[in-house]
């Protein structure tokens, strides 16, 4: 085959060109444009979905769904009051900061709900520069209220918040699109979902691993560098040291059980020298002793900050945090660099699995499930094997029937009806969406439908040629007659379709999609190209009978 | 060939005894859903269901000793065809959005540990949280009842009467009501598939309503001599063998998909058979007669005014 023919586009117009030959050839001057016109769409449809299926390691045109592939749909809802409890966090610093900085003195600064805080206390002199402050630091997001003679209550305004929620949900949605990549799966969906905004729907067909896909998606993956106040084998012993309260500016942190089964508790600055966002990239290595470690690349900005932080502090322990909880902590030996390594007890699936999570990047809030659904594979090729067999025994049952009642024109309603599926199947493949158990169900019911128009026809024509008309009359009649059955039919049945489409997610959709194009597609096939089909096989001559 | 051929049967003279039966269906239909006897899949229901995948053969009632002992009250079942050595087991434990797949690794975990000899291959499972539970089953009811109403206002607008379009509904509605209370007879429960498949025969219902509405329409511009009982009556008896020969096809094909289609698509394919047969039932014996009913108590003249506005 030379190179054009692999160009679906020239393929169609050589395709279409040898047609038009064939019916300026073959069919009288009337029925040429109609004739032209029906065989070059039905010829795109044809290219379009060629191959139909996956053979000899060509991916098929035709998606299958994850019920007849096998594959995870999940439902996750982003808690986005991560993200509101994040930013007042982040806000109550900000202020304590900019107060000290401009030498107001205050009692308290603290958080009183999630998506506010408040200040009290403040030096009766300087409360006008507070207010200052805090508007300079939150005007328009934030409403600022005053609250006795000396305080300040500061809370989240509606519109921040929807704004916030938003945000919080695309970077959770690019997050969890960058870690399927990682997983490499292929044609995965990855997408907002429901009414309620914070819900994102992950659907990924073919996955083999079921549980380290899951695990990959859910880790909310905050990495942080933290240096090390203290260590003891108690929380108790900690905090003895700091006087029984823990400071604002330190957290306590546990790292995971080791072999003995004991836990070292590490007492660590609140503030991170390094987070999950510094990073450049990362990757699984082996240490001095092949023991698996994690390599990751710092950006140039992070580099920087690393390199000025470590020198400042060679001698102390650095913890390495992978949400909130402590993998190592070495002591830093020298000014450390761009280039840094996590060692820990990994084995190697968990080193690979955590590298692959950092390079994605952290989720900015934690994950909740609402829904999960695993196909296996097997289960998955049953259903195909079922599906094709029932369609195959609905469609010969069909054929049988139409022929034996109908005889030749039972033939003309035959070619309609593949016509009609061939295009469905064209929309599919052309259109990237997938066949599902219910879109096979539904080109089943398209089949119905299809035999209905034809019947509706047929039987139409006979009652004419009873009435005593011509052949020629019968037919122009019987397709007239119907039409309008036809358009109201059709058209409640989209009603249907669309709201299915409208609701439904995975299978229902396959569902809608193979009844909306069917619905269409029957129009096309079962009417104008069946009534083609009468008129150019019964030609100019005067007929007498009807197969019919 | 041909079956009934110009048929006369007093289709409308019938439709009041057969009226009592529609009631006494509709009420069983009814009685089933307020009375809670209706069964609900897990997306609407909240929890966990398993499709497992064993070596061998499996024992049903070892795996019912193993779940139960976690799980009292799960429903067990073979599923498939036999060969394949599947079993789908409903967990009655509840699902949380906290931990969603909790109860699913638990019974995996006690079958490896209690059936350890037959161990499960493959397996496919499905949990919903109460959030999306709710969600769904409140958008189910929804989407019947809209898909429902633009259905019968498209019927309305095209008709130019009230009383077309809620011939056609009430049909409708008649049907979906029966079809629920004969799954519930029959031990299915609704699922997502199921809802498709009721938003399927309420279009299918619809349509055949609409092919001897059109009819009926059809001759009254034609014949203004007969009265409305007898043009309607005639659409029936002229679309009869289009009626007989669609339904039966139409009918037979998804036998097939319910004999051959597999266990997933079982419940789908036994709403749409039923659906077949009760919506050309209700087609010629409820939908028509109310309309016949409708202009049938008014007095000749103003009938024929009823017939002059279409």
């Amino acid at each position: 085959m030379s190179p054009d023919l692999q160009n679906p586009f020239v393929l169609w117009l050589l395709l279409s060109a040898a047609l038009a030959g064939l019916t300026y050839a073959f069919v009288r001057k009337e029925l040429q444009v109609r004739a032209v016109f029906y065989g070059a769409i039905l010829l795109a449809c044809g290219v379009a979905i060629w191959p139909p299926f996956d053979k000899d390691g060509t991916p098929g045109k035709i998606h299958l769904g994850l019920d007849l592939k096998g594959g995870i749909h999940l439902v996750l809802q982003v808690v986005i009051e991560d993200a509101y409890n994040a930013t007042v966090g982040d806000a109550v610093t900000t202020s304590r900061d900019q107060a000290a900085r401009q030498g107001i003195q205050f009692g308290v600064i603290e958080r009183t709900d999630a998506t506010s805080f408040s200040v009290r206390g403040t030096e009766p002199a300087r409360v006008k520069d507070m207010r200052g402050v805090l508007e300079d630091q939150f005007s328009p997001g934030w409403n600022i209220r005053t609250e006795g003679e000396d305080g300040f209550s500061i809370r989240m305004t509606d519109i921040y918040k929807r704004q916030l929620g938003d945000q919080t949900v695309e970077e959770a949605k690019r997050t969890l699109e960058r870690r399927v990549n990682e997983l490499g799966v292929a044609e995965p969906v990855i997408a907002r979902h429901g009414s309620t905004g914070d819900q994102i729907l992950v659907q990924l067909p073919g996955v083999e691993d079921v549980e380290q896909a899951k695990r990959i998606i859910k880790t909310t993956a905050q990495l942080s560098l933290r240096l090390v106040e203290d260590s003891a084998a108690s929380e108790e012993t900690l905090l003895e040291g700091t006087g029984g309260r823990l400071p604002d500016n330190l957290v306590i942190m546990s790292s995971s059980a080791q072999g003995s089964g004991e836990r070292l508790y590490y007492l660590l600055r609140r503030e991170s020298m390094i987070t999950g966002r510094d990073l450049k990239t990362a990757r699984v290595g082996v240490d001095e002793n092949n023991r698996p470690q994690i390599n990751f690349i710092l950006n140039a900005n992070a580099t920087d900050k690393f390199s000025r932080e470590t020198r400042r502090n060679i001698g102390r322990q650095l913890a390495v945090v992978l949400d909130d909880r402590v993998y190592s902590a070495p002591t830093i030996q020298s000014k450390l660099g761009a280039d840094n390594r996590i060692t820990g007890q990994f084995t190697t699936e968990e080193a690979d699995e955590l590298s692959k999570i950092l390079k994605a990047g952290a989720l900015p809030a934690t994950l909740r499930y609402l829904q999960e659904l695993t196909v296996g594979a097997s289960l998955g090729r049953d259903s195909i094997r079922d599906g094709v067999r029932a369609s195959v025994a609905a469609m010969a049952f069909i054929v049988l029937f139409m022929v034996g009642y109908y005889r030749l024109s039972g033939l003309n309603a035959v070619v309609a009806l593949s016509a009609n599926l061939l295009i469905v199947a064209a929309f599919l493949a052309y259109s990237g969406a997938t066949l599902t158990l219910p879109g096979i169900a539904g080109i089943i019911l398209i089949v119905g439908v299809g035999v209905d128009t034809n019947v509706l026809v047929f039987e139409r024509i006979r009652e004419e040629l009873r009435n005593g008309k011509t052949v020629r009359m019968a037919i122009q009649n019987g397709f007239d007659r119907v039409l309008t059955t036809i358009i109201d039919t059709h058209l409640t049945g989209l009603i249907a379709a669309a709201f299915l489409f409208q609701f439904g997610t995975g299978p229902i959709k396959g569902f809608a999609i193979t009844l909306i194009i069917g619905l269409m597609a029957n129009v096309f096939a079962s009417y104008l190209v069946s009534k083609f089909l009468f008129e150019w096989v019964l030609g100019k001559r005067r007929v007498e009978s009807l197969s019919i | 060939m041909e079956i009934l051929k110009n048929p006369n049967v007093d289709f409308l003279g019938r439709a009041k005894y057969l009226a009592i039966a529609s009631v006494l269906f509709v009420a069983a239909g009814i009685y089933a859903v307020a009375g809670g006897h209706v069964r609900y899949g897990v997306e609407f229901s909240e929890g966990t269901q398993l499709i497992l995948q064993f070596q061998s053969t499996p024992e049903i009632e070892k795996i019912r000793g193993a779940v139960e002992s976690i799980s009292p009250g799960s429903v067990i079942q073979t599923f498939g065809e036999a060969e394949d050595n599947r079993v789908l087991i409903r967990l009655a434990l509840e699902a949380l959005e906290a931990d969603l797949d909790a109860p699913a690794r638990a019974a995996l975990a006690t079958l490896a540990e209690a059936y350890g000899e037959n161990s499960v291959i493959e397996s496919s499972s499905e949990s919903v949280g109460p959030i999306v539970g709710a969600e769904l089953r409140r958008k189910a009811i929804l989407l019947v009842s809209l898909g429902l109403l633009f259905q019968l206002i498209y019927l309305g607008v095209r008709f130019k009467g009230g009383i077309w379009g809620a011939g056609a509904a009430v049909a409708a509605l008649h049907d979906v009501i029966i079809a629920v209370g004969i799954l519930t007879f029959f031990g299915y429960e609704i699922t997502l598939n199921i809802i498709a498949a009721l938003l399927t025969l309420v279009g299918y219902s619809v349509n055949d309503t609409i092919v001897i509405f059109d009819r009926a329409r059809e001759n009254l511009r034609q014949r203004h001599k007969l009265s409305i009982s007898e043009l309607l009556n005639n659409a029936i008896n002229q679309t009869l063998s289009r009626t007989v020969i669609t339904s039966g096809t139409t009918g037979l094909a998804l036998m097939g998909l319910y004999l051959f289609g597999g266990e997933v698509l079982r419940g789908f394919s036994f709403v749409l058979v039923v659906g077949t047969i009760v919506g050309t039932y209700s087609t010629m014996f409820v939908a028509v007669p109310l309309v016949a009913f409708w202009y049938g108590r008014k007095v000749r003249p103003e009938a024929r005014a009823a017939n002059a506005a279409l």
